[in-house]
């Protein structure tokens, strides 16, 4: 798949990454999945993608830590969209404090992630 | 046979004590190599259990997805998804694939909104699992209907309000909060209305769940709450009260001014926490009078709400607080001073030469 | 031995034994019967609970995580960073320095971008007086953390400090390189909000052996069964103290106990009854009585509540030397809390705590090892003037032994069928097997350290916390 836009997902609900992969995968993007905030560096690290999709609360490195690392340690504008739960305003803020692009409250709609992916990416 | 002999002539000399103590060794053996044979017996079934469970898991995640994307343009279902539904609904019949599918469809359904959500609620009927719920409700155990009307509400199975709202008051906590959660789950500001008729105590616990799923929904038009306001049972004041906090009650004032004389003390400190929310300025002044005759907490959550509210009047009145003895008063009222009159609070620090006065002014004036 | 006197003060003394043996091991069943009941009970009121709501709702009451930490350098930078990833909403960490001589406070300041802050301290407890000052971090993604570096006063007085500091509703007291689960505080404060009729003061968790466990990133990711006898054989006794022990006397609320390691209190009682003694090497036993005490001279309705899943897993000592300075300080703990708070004893006025769990834990806990030892010792003597009829000695032995392992035995039942653990294959053998070693591998030692105990207590008053090296968890 060259020349397929790469995402970075990061998202510890098995169930909603495969969807997500099937959904974002469908529309010809190219997808890579961690289940934790450590592992999700090492793959953006290693893939340098054009987007990152991070949910805020997974276990150790936070979906937090994850944005300070690429807007602070890597240096990198790469467009991030953080998941958080309903009635997380207070981290959210945050998010946005420390770089992140846009943010989608859980539950998502997929078909709403798909479209805010593709502006994002156009 | 000799050493037979021996031991059962042995044995029927002994005194009482060490016969019994034999014969209870002996029951002990074989006690420990029955339990040594479940104990064994028991993990390998755990673990057999684990691997299958596991199994079905995958199966059934990668039948969802399947189903969610094997549809047709049109409304109906296409003939692959029915072979899915079909494949389900057998697995539904054996409770413990049950369990593994309910948990499956759950673990997409709560993340995600929208059609994707929709199909899962379809699937939800069309398996036929949510008439394994519905029969739940009529079970004698007390868990079993609380995990049946937990799963109705989990797949916002509205039609099952009236076998459900039976249980209002069931006599086990558990059964009762689970109904309360369906109520306001599905019927949201609506299915409050059984504070009207709720005896017993409403647990901080279930307030918070309860919050919690009204706050996730903006822009709702709610009723009236003073009929709770003046409920006889006290922690439904205090729901109430937290309702007038979330919706901004500002009409439920008077009721809630009132309440700063109930005989309860957590209701009295709950009003004052909302009246000052509210910004209810007449709350101040009445606080300000009887502020002694109340108990350290709500002269503390005064405190707050005079911070929050104060005014260039009320300047002589903390000034009697300054000293006082609860650090936390003393610390609201150098800080209100502070903003209302810097000079004064300045000129404390040549008044006292008491140290740990003039470290919290230090402090409060760099801070 | 001629005289009739002396003889029927053996005999009575016999009895005495006979009685103290049987009332024992009733009171063990009797333990483990209501534990088993109280923990069917718990899984059926939780097995479905959402704990997810309460996670996200801020109107969650506050928590404050107090840890101190003295000398913890070598893990000290992921043991925080694990406490800030708790899945709580409404919570801070704060750790204590509690004047350590190494470079604790200089990594945690780098890595967490830590600058002095000024703040106001209510000294509500006397303590040992700042150091360094205190610290917090300049990343908002780490907000929730405050350090506070201060000169050197042993563990309750750090606690202490950090119940003068905290600003939170209650507080939960651990050991820093204790691996809380992402969801413990959210469980752990549900007895208190859940309970209408009556005050909960504080609730006490289960702690897990984490010897030999993976830990990825400050998260359990395997837990193994270590290899050492000595360590398996704590697991066992964990396992059975927990399990069929303080389930029971939580159902009775009679419990005394709450771990050091993982405990959530309400800090105002907490700082009311004058927060930790440092006078005591069991200030974790001894402020649960002391709080419990004040709530039945208040005649206040109360209860302390026990929450039986795993939420905390920390490391046990694994050689002798460290086992039985261990052992030999919990020894002292417990006479010395049972001393302070004599009064409450066999008096009517503390119910249950003076009736039924101070008189246990004076018998069964304080007392059991030293009559034991005094039971080998005439045990010694009989041998020396050959006065043992050996074949009653042998059938009581045996008959003691296989009671142990029979009550081991129901342990690991209970534990695979609540919480399985230990899942992996082969495990099961070892278990087993551990369970018929045990009172060979590890009893002994705890005897010894007991007996070490009271010696030290009554006449070394100089012994205090003894140093634990830091290990460290298996890291992948």
């Amino acid at each position: 798949m060259n020349g397929a836009k790469k995402i970075v997902l990061a998202e510890d609900n098995s169930m909603l990454s495969k969807l997500l992969k099937f959904k974002l995968e469908k529309e010809g993007y190219s997808l890579f999945i961690a289940d934790n905030g450590k592992k999700t560096i090492e793959l953006i690290e290693e893939h340098n993608p054009e987007l990152i999709l991070t949910d805020i609360m997974m276990p150790f490195v936070s979906g937090l830590e994850v944005i300070s690392h690429v807007r602070n340690k890597l240096n990198l504008l790469t467009p991030i969209v953080v998941f958080s739960a309903a009635g997380q305003e207070q981290i959210v803020l945050k998010a946005f404090d420390l770089g992140a692009t846009d943010f989608m409250s859980k539950p998502l709609s997929p078909n709403e992630l798909v479209l805010r992916v593709k502006r994002l990416l156009s | 046979m000799n050493t037979y002999r021996f031991l059962i002539d042995y044995f029927n000399d002994s005194p009482t004590i060490i016969q019994a103590t034999w014969i209870v060794i002996g029951l002990f053996s074989i006690l420990i190599l029955g339990l040594i044979l479940y104990l064994k017996y028991l993990r390998g079934h755990l673990r057999k259990k684990e691997s299958i469970t596991v199994a079905y898991e995958q199966e059934y995640e990668a039948a969802l997805i399947t189903y969610l994307y094997a549809g047709n343009d049109e409304e109906e279902i296409s003939s692959e998804q029915q072979a899915i539904i079909d494949l389900l609904k057998n697995g539904a019949k054996e409770p413990f694939k049950r369990k593994i599918l309910i948990a499956v469809l759950l673990k997409l359904k709560n993340e995600i909104s929208g059609e994707v959500a929709e199909s899962i609620q379809n699937l939800y009927y069309q398996t036929e699992l949510v008439d394994y719920a519905l029969s739940r409700l009529s079970h004698k155990k007390w868990y079993v209907i609380a995990k049946g009307i937990r799963e109705l509400k989990q797949f916002q199975i509205k039609e099952a309000y009236n076998p459900v709202i039976i249980h209002l008051n069931h006599p086990r906590p558990e059964v009762r909060k689970e109904m309360q959660l369906y109520m306001v789950n599905l019927f949201y500001f609506e299915g409050l209305t059984f504070l009207d008729l709720l005896e017993t105590p409403l647990s901080e616990w279930d307030q918070i769940q309860l919050l919690e799923i009204l706050q996730k929904l903006e822009n709702q038009n709610i009723s009236n709450i003073t009929s709770w306001l003046q409920s006889s049972n006290d922690s439904v004041i205090i729901f109430a009260l937290k309702l007038a906090k979330i919706y901004n009650q500002l009409e439920a004032k008077n009721e809630i001014i009132q309440l700063l004389h109930h005989i309860n003390k957590k209701v009295r400190l709950e009003a004052i926490d909302v009246l000052s929310y509210l910004n209810v300025l007449e709350a101040k002044e009445i606080l300000k009078t009887d502020l002694q005759k109340r108990s350290q907490e709500e002269q503390i959550a005064v405190f707050k709400m005079i911070e929050n509210l104060y005014e260039n009047d009320d300047e002589s009145f903390i000034m009697k607080y300054i000293h006082d003895d609860l650090f936390e008063i003393k610390i609201i009222a150098l800080k209100i001073l502070k903003r209302i009159n810097r000079e004064k609070f300045c000129s404390l620090k040549s008044e006292s030469s008491d140290d740990s006065f003039l470290r919290i002014v230090n402090f409060i004036e760099n801070n | 031995m001629g005289d009739p006197i002396i003889q029927n003060i053996i005999e009575l003394f016999h009895y005495l034994f006979f009685i103290f043996s049987g009332s024992a091991i009733a009171s063990y069943l009797v333990l483990a019967f209501i534990s088993v009941i109280e923990t069917v009970e718990y899984k059926r009121k939780n097995s479905y609970v959402n704990y997810k709501e309460i996670m996200s709702s801020d109107s969650a009451p506050s928590i404050s995580i107090i840890a101190p930490a003295y000398t913890e350098s070598l893990n000290i930078v992921e043991n925080v960073r694990s406490l800030l990833s708790n899945h709580y909403v409404n919570y801070d960490v704060i750790i204590i320095n509690d004047g350590s001589k190494d470079d604790s406070l200089e990594k945690l300041i780098e890595v967490y971008n830590l600058v002095q802050v000024d703040y106001l301290i209510n000294e509500q407890i006397p303590t040992q007086p700042l150091r360094n000052g205190i610290y917090k971090s300049t990343n908002p993604a780490f907000e929730k953390l405050i350090i506070v570096d201060k000169e050197n006063g042993g563990k309750a007085d750090a606690l202490n400090m950090g119940l003068n500091i905290s600003n939170s509703e209650y507080v939960a007291c651990i050991d820093v390189d204790c691996l809380l689960l992402e969801d413990s505080l959210q469980i752990m404060i549900k007895p208190f909000l859940e309970t209408t009729d009556r005050k909960v003061i504080a609730a006490g968790g289960v702690i897990r052996i984490a010897n030999s466990c993976v830990v990825k990133g400050g998260k359990l990711h395997d837990v193994n069964f270590p290899k050492k006898l000595i360590e398996q054989g704590q697991i066992l006794e964990y396992i059975r103290a927990f399990l069929l022990g303080r389930m029971a006397w939580s159902r009775l609320n009679g419990l005394l106990v709450i771990s050091g390691a993982f405990g959530l209190f309400d800090k105002k009682i907490a700082i009311k009854v004058g927060g930790y003694d440092r006078n005591t090497v069991g200030e974790d036993m001894e402020l649960v009585v002391r709080m419990r005490a004040y709530m039945e001279e208040q005649n206040k309705i109360y209860k302390v509540a026990y929450i039986p899943d795993p939420l905390c897993w920390t490391e046990a000592p694994d050689n002798y030397k460290i086992f039985i300075s261990q052992r030999n300080r919990w020894t002292r703990g417990t006479i010395e809390t049972l001393r302070k708070h004599r009064k409450i004893g066999f008096n009517p006025k503390y119910r249950v705590l003076g009736l039924v769990s101070y008189p246990y834990w004076f018998f069964f806990e304080r007392m059991a090892p030293v009559i034991e030892f005094v039971g080998i010792l005439y045990f010694g003597i009989l041998i020396a003037f050959n006065q043992v009829r050996w074949d009653y000695a042998f059938a009581l032995i045996i008959l003691a032994y296989l009671f142990t392992v029979f009550f081991s035995l129901i342990a690991l039942i209970t534990e695979e069928l609540t919480y399985h653990q230990y899942k992996k294959k082969g495990t099961g053998i070892r278990l087993l097997q551990i369970a018929f070693l045990e009172p060979f591998v590890n009893h002994p030692f705890i005897l010894y350290a007991a007996r070490r105990g009271n010696f030290d207590y009554y006449f070394n008053k100089k012994k205090k916390w003894g140093e634990m090296t830091r290990k460290g968890m298996t890291k992948a």
